[in-house]
């Protein structure tokens, strides 16, 4: 899979595999859904006061939530529109792979939905620091496996948006 | 002057009644990429990439950093902001 800016400015992911395609279809589903037990990190507690835990129960975390469903969908949107060009190439015998552009636009959509759904893969299973430290490939002959394969690749696409955020309106004065 | 009514009452809260600030703290969580909570410091609190990464550091090295501290209502905003990047933050008083 290789990953540029294109002329429009915008990431581009070109080359993807079919498993990595796959992978890529599964950002759109609802974390709470899939991982209902890890998702509860998604919304933590603002502390220990019980009145503001209470107070953030019934006015923040409905709006985080709506905000997390809304960039989800607009991510959702964007799979949508990844081209599948699964014909063979003749001159070297290897498939293309899929491409997927994100509008730039649509770069902090991506960061929070593939934040999301890491955060609650990784609650899921119960991954430890180690087990994230990319020190040894992920035996993907279970589900734990491909869980941690799948946190790693998002990892990698998060790492990609943000350079490509890195430098714009980030930079201040303290 | 000393305020008697302070003198005589020991059980008064101290911290209210030196209004001390409320600190917005980050946690560490293996998941947020050090880039990205770097990202999100300088966006949010308008920090130079070198401020906001000390920050970072102190979160992946001592597993917390205060990140801002002030007013109650100001701090909730801060951290509902940083709930929204899903960082883990709290508030707590100042002690």
């Amino acid at each position: 899979m290789i990953f540029e800016i294109n002329d429009h400015g915008n990431p581009l992911f070109t080359g993807i595999h079919p498993l990595l395609v796959e992978l890529l279809r599964a950002v759109a589903v609802d974390p709470w859904e899939r991982c209902p037990e890890g998702s509860e990190r998604l919304l933590p507690s603002p502390g220990e006061d019980e009145d503001l835990r209470l107070d953030w129960e019934d006015h923040v975390q409905p709006e985080l939530r709506r905000h997390f469903e809304t960039e989800r969908s607009m991510v959702a949107a964007d799979l949508e529109r990844m081209t599948e060009p699964m014909e063979q190439d003749e001159k070297v015998g290897e498939e293309k792979g899929a491409s997927l552009e994100i509008p730039l636009g649509h770069a902090d959509a991506w960061l929070t939905t593939l934040n999301a759904l890491r955060l609650a893969l990784v609650g899921e299973h119960r991954f430890t620091e180690a087990d994230l430290s990319h020190e040894s490939f992920p035996d993907l002959s279970d589900a734990r496996g491909i869980a941690l394969m799948q946190v790693n690749f998002y990892a990698f696409i998060q790492e990609c948006l943000v350079r490509c955020l890195d430098g714009e309106g980030g930079e201040g004065d303290s | 002057m000393a305020n008697p009514d302070l003198l005589e009452s020991p059980e008064t809260d101290l911290a209210e009644a030196l209004d001390l600030p409320w600190l917005v703290v980050v946690h560490n969580d293996p998941v947020n990429l050090m880039s990205y909570v770097s990202m999100v410091f300088r966006r949010i609190f308008g920090w130079t990439r070198e401020r906001a990464e000390q920050h970072m550091m102190e979160v992946h090295v001592k597993g917390r950093s205060v990140v801002w501290s002030g007013g109650r209502e100001q701090a909730e905003l801060y951290v509902q902001q940083l709930h929204t990047y899903l960082l883990l933050a709290t508030l707590e008083k100042s002690s």
